[in-house]
């Protein structure tokens, strides 16, 4: 969940180099006539924008009417949202996204409403519009316990693709690195054990 | 009793409040004192800075540092990127970690005769917090304009490694040659519990946000760091690393420069310095038993620190950080992850925030990190309705100020903080040089506790420490 209370302005020091449109979370600016467009109904106000363009020509400015993005998890099928965290390997009630407070069976629930790819799921729940950094992961393994292989959007750089976790680490790899103080198998049970304690409750 | 020491200045950053807001610190209240660290425990080493030499000293050390480090893979005509962090700059001031890449870079081109050196400059989650480093020390004109401060959303690069595919900002990587300047400061230790710290870069602020987030949610809380070494055995960055070097930190400030072609070889030595030298601190602010916090440092809620040790770590000092058979520290974020919405543990495992710290007063932190976890578990002030709104505008923050109260001047939040807690124990996280302001009842408290502490770390921490991360306690001498 997230109250919306930004939105991103462009002024004329626009240069057009794109980079704001290769990296918003939801793809909410294009170009015309070589300068940014926001749209305005689809900026979550997270400000990456802002943070890169390179002649700081976009500045946040607070909404005159603040918006709530949340997907309410009951509403949906909970055996089905419950799967789909299993097979992400995340416990239903466990938080995913820090800046927001959004948890995997928010996710989960927005997926089953419909929302397919990391850009859609950002607007419905607000997840990714924090720290836009670390919560890429949660959103692809949700899509993919779901059955999901989003592809990246086109021409920019957003995200690129899932990565290990926990389960899918090489024997050969733990046995070679354990003894400097990864602990990779202990690690591997305690977050099953965060899995299994209220999943199926 | 001491007089406090200067705390570092207020300074002006997008992330926090206009240093015109701190209108007095937490060192001038009543009844504050100061602690070296020398006299908490004797063993504390000498520093090259701050010292009597001033700058100069890491300009020495890192000339002598390099001495024998092979430079011969650099042609003149070569790329070679610099790679630094944001960290280094809030430390002691800045400036130590800035002469230190700025001679790294000197000896490079006087070794090589390279002249296209270039600054690349990464960042926790402040996309322009290098940008103001690489402005206020200079460092733009240093390198003839070839800087750069970079951010995980950047574009991307793929890394293969032992653990598939990851992901690195691609460029840190556009050059013939890396170099990889950092710091031994261990600040992070909820994170990467002092296991491969020397190489954590390469999965933060070298990486893009698919590593760093596999970092956060994929391995689990020991295995993490595994990522920076996956990325750093890579092909790709294997046939680029050129050498690396670190400014050697401790609580009372820079120790040495140290400098190797063999980042392995430097992260032992660096672990078990960080082991020696942060050990005995942390252990001892885990004997604090109630007390009021006071942030009071330019930089966000879990980095401001006090005798060495940031805030997150004071958070989770009610267990042993450097102890690998603690699955979770008291504040990280698979901890902070495995809490319900209605604030219990989903897991046994999770252990309580530091009972010890009864409340906190916000008297100057910055946003841009999330920090609602700390509020929403200990009572917390912030001084000042400006420094409420920078964190209620910080999109990584939408909640902090739900958790907090806010109060018009310091005195004010002291005299709330006192009379609600019942405490006169106040420790103040304001990055003191040399050792940490206090108030005078816990300074009693931890001189007395010191001796003991020091005892314990020398003999049974210490040899635990070392050997979990499979070092010979040979390395210490």
């Amino acid at each position: 969940m997230k109250e919306v209370t930004l939105k991103a302005v462009v002024s004329d020091d626009c240069i057009g180099c794109e980079t704001c449109v290769e990296i918003c979370p939801v793809e909410a600016i294009s170009m015309e006539d070589r300068k940014a467009i926001i749209d305005v109904d689809n900026c979550m106000g997270c400000g990456n924008c802002e943070q890169r363009c390179p002649v700081y020509a976009i500045e946040m400015v607070k909404r005159e009417e603040p918006f709530v993005a949340k997907v309410d998890s009951t509403k949906v099928d909970q055996e089905k949202l419950r799967e789909i965290c299993k097979n992400a390997k995340f416990n239903p009630d466990q938080l995913i996204c820090y800046c927001t407070g959004t948890r995997a069976k928010e996710v989960a629930a927005a997926i089953l409403l419909g929302a397919n790819t990391p850009e859609k799921i950002s607007r419905e729940t607000g997840v990714r519009t924090g720290c836009k950094v670390e919560c890429i992961q949660p959103i692809l393994r949700l899509l993919e316990g779901a059955g999901i292989h989003p592809t990246p959007p086109e021409g920019g750089h957003q995200w690129y693709g899932k990565t290990v976790t926990a389960w899918e680490v090489s024997k050969e790899v733990k046995d070679k690195y354990s003894k400097r103080g990864f602990r990779f198998e202990e690690d591997r049970v305690l977050l099953d054990n965060v899995i299994e304690q209220k999943e199926g409750k | 009793m001491r007089k406090p020491i200067q705390p570092s200045k207020a300074r002006k950053s997008e992330y926090g409040v206009d240093p015109k807001y701190v209108e007095k610190r937490a060192a001038e209240l009543p009844n504050m004192t100061s602690l070296l660290l020398k006299d908490l425990f004797p063993d504390t080493p000498e520093t090259i800075y701050p010292s009597d030499k001033g700058i100069q000293a890491v300009r020495e050390a890192t000339e002598k540092a390099l001495k024998d480090i092979d430079m011969s893979m650099i042609e003149k005509d070569d790329s070679v990127n610099i790679c630094a962090s944001h960290h280094g700059f809030t430390l002691l001031g800045g400036e130590p970690y800035a002469e230190m890449i700025k001679t790294v870079r000197d000896v490079v081109n006087r070794r090589t005769g390279a002249e296209n050196i270039r600054l690349r400059a990464g960042v926790g989650l402040r996309f322009r917090e290098t940008e103001e480093y690489i402005r206020e020390f200079g460092l733009d004109d240093y390198f003839k304009g070839k800087t750069k401060g970079i951010a995980p959303v950047d574009e991307g690069i793929p890394i293969e490694t032992e653990l598939g595919t990851l992901y690195g900002i691609k460029s840190v990587y556009d050059a013939d040659w890396i170099i990889h300047t950092h710091n031994s400061d261990v600040r992070e230790i909820h994170f990467h519990r002092q296991v491969d710290r020397a190489v954590k870069p390469f999965a933060m602020s070298y990486a893009r946000i698919e590593s760093r987030s596999t970092y956060h949610w994929n391995l689990g809380p020991r295995a993490s760091n595994f990522v920076a070494r996956a990325i750093f055995g890579s092909d790709l960055v294997q046939e680029k690393f050129a050498f690396t070097t670190f400014l050697e930190m401790s609580p009372v400030g820079a120790i040495g420069v140290d400098a190797d072609n063999d980042l392995y070889a430097l992260n032992d030595r660096m672990t078990a310095s960080g082991l020696k030298n942060y050990g005995k601190i942390v252990t001892l602010f885990g004997e604090i038993e109630d007390c009021i916090s006071v942030l009071d440092f330019p930089c966000p809620v879990p980095y401001v620190f006090a005798a060495g040790v940031i805030y997150a770590n004071f958070t989770s000092a009610n267990k042993d950080l450097f102890d690998l058979d603690y699955a979770l520290p008291p504040y990280t974020w698979y901890t902070e992850a495995f809490y319900d919405e209605e604030g219990k543990p989903l897991t046994e495992e999770v252990p309580p925030l530091n009972p010890a710290i009864n409340m906190v007063v916000h008297n100057y932190a910055w946003g841009g990190y999330p920090s609602a976890f700390f509020t929403e578990h200990t009572p917390t002030v912030v001084v000042t309705n400006e420094q409420a709104e920078i964190l209620n505008r910080d999109p990584q923050n939408q909640e902090y100020m739900d958790h907090a109260v806010i109060a018009d001047k310091l005195d004010t939040a002291m005299d709330f903080a006192y009379n609600t807690t019942g405490t006169e124990n106040v420790i103040i996280f304001d990055g003191a040089m040399e050792g940490l302001n206090l108030s005078k009842p816990l300074a009693k408290r931890l001189k007395e506790k010191a001796e003991e502490v020091s005892k314990r770390v020398d003999n049974d921490l210490m040899p635990k420490w070392l050997k979990q991360r499979g070092l010979d306690p040979s390395i210490l001498k």
